[in-house]
């Protein structure tokens, strides 16, 4: 009697609660139907072990599903993971980026603050990915249990026809776009256009002074010759994230893309030339100070911060060169 | 390696055709044990642990209806086909017989090419 008092007990416990009684006063008489009149230990012994482990017949009685997210709302939780997941960490990165930038009151050096704000990013990140996880974990383990919708199939709350195939795009993955890339631009033209408004505080001299942490001497730009030209970086930054919703949504290189992208470059190259040009544009106190540093004459620092110029430009232009003709290369695949 | 396959393909073609079976004896009210020995008679043999959470889930689709007997010294629970029940066993039964007869033309025309 005890045995199978035992049984019933191990099947419903693992059951919904109302319909645990009617399911005992059932396994008991199945039970009792199986064993003759007067019954030993054994015969019940053997009786239980025809009905077989407690939790698999427990789980054949419950008709809710067993797993957390089913094979009807997988795809789409893939889906939304997938799309959710790289806007976190973009955003809390540009988050991060800005707020460091605003904040930064260049006591400081640079290079800890980036080294630190590195580790920092990170452990944001991690932050932000452990709640995206769970709360969109959630939210369909809830779609699971109450239904959303009876079908939610491919695309959330439709149902798949043939018709959606021809929104279907075959991109050669050559020519694919990748999300990464353009989030990395967004990301890219941000900490630019940062850095441009925040130069004084960012780019400078920075000496140890009596052994203390390095601290900044004197910027490097003057700031309100660099500021001058907010009508030519604004429009640019502006045209750089329009480029990028526009990569975003083609998903691929093509040749309207490519021309558009290089017509940029080339005139962004060229107001960089501009603005490099000016002979203002750096601090007039740095080549003096550089002078008394290094014990040389104002013409060699002057030679030395032109070459140094022409440098960076030279590199610019290399750059955009490769990168126009390799997205051409790009677009040209069939 | 054969041997389990064959189990288990055996086990997945018995799957679709238990519902008929059960079906098929519960035109009278019968209790769980009874339907198992009456089964198991006719050669269909069923795990009773698939048996009884089947019964609930028909009766759960409105296939089956359910009441105690108490009159006697064990209360047993019994199971019947309700009108909606037997509709669909019968469409269910056409259907099996369709598909037989179809299976059965394929099978002896791979019984023919053998023979070629």
């Amino acid at each position: 009697m005890n045995l199978i008092e035992a049984y019933a007990y191990e099947v419903t416990r693992r059951l919904p609660e109302k319909s645990r009684d009617d399911i005992a006063l059932e396994l008991h008489t199945i039970i009792e139907d199986m064993l003759p009149d007067d019954y030993t230990e054994k015969e019940v012994m053997e009786a239980l072990s025809k009905l077989g482990d407690p939790a698999q017949l427990a789980a054949s009685y419950r008709d809710t599903p067993k797993f957390l997210i089913g094979p009807k709302v997988y795809d789409a939780y893939m889906r939304t993971m997938k799309i959710i997941v790289p806007w976190v960490i973009f955003i809390t990165i540009l988050v991060y980026v800005v707020e460091s930038i605003v904040l930064f009151s260049g006591e400081q050096s640079i290079l800890s603050v980036m080294i630190k704000g590195l580790g920092m990013i990170i452990a944001n990140i991690i932050q932000a990915l452990i709640h995206t996880f769970f709360w969109v974990t959630l939210v369909f383990i809830a779609i699971e249990r109450f239904g959303l919708a009876g079908n939610i199939d491919s695309k959330l709350g439709t149902i798949w026809t043939p018709e959606d195939l021809k929104q279907v795009n075959l991109i050669p993955k050559k020519k694919i776009i990748s999300k990464g890339e353009v989030v990395f631009g967004f990301i890219w033209t941000a900490i630019w256009v940062g850095f441009y408004f925040n130069a004084d505080r960012l780019a400078g001299i920075y000496r140890s002074t009596d052994g203390h942490d390095l601290q900044m001497i004197m910027p490097i730009f003057d700031q309100t010759v660099l500021l001058s030209y907010w009508p030519i970086i604004l429009p640019f930054a502006l045209l750089e994230i329009g480029l990028g919703i526009y990569k975003w949504k083609t998903k691929q290189w093509t040749m309207k893309l490519v021309t558009i992208n290089a017509v940029i470059k080339v005139f962004s190259v060229v107001a960089f030339i501009v603005i490099a040009s000016n002979p203002n544009l750096i601090n007039e106190a740095v080549a003096p100070y550089m002078v008394t540093l290094l014990e040389i004459s104002l013409s060699s620092v002057n030679n030395f911060m032109n070459w140094a110029v022409w440098t960076i430009v030279i590199t610019i232009i290399v750059t955009v060169v490769i990168e126009v003709y390799e997205t051409y290369r790009k677009a040209k695949v069939i | 390696m054969i041997m389990s396959l064959v189990e288990s393909f055996t086990t997945e073609l018995r799957r679709g055709t238990l519902t008929l079976a059960v079906l098929s004896q519960l035109r009278v009210p019968q209790y769980g044990y009874s339907l198992v020995q009456r089964l198991e008679k006719a050669g269909v043999t069923i795990e009773q642990s698939t048996l009884y959470p089947l019964l609930r889930r028909l009766e759960k689709q409105k296939l089956l209806t359910s009441s105690w007997d108490t009159s006697e010294s064990r209360p047993r629970k019994y199971y019947v086909m309700n009108e909606y029940g037997i509709e669909l066993y019968e469409q269910l039964k056409t259907e099996w017989k369709t598909m037989t007869v179809e299976l059965t033309t394929l099978l002896e025309g791979d019984e023919h090419h053998e023979s070629d």
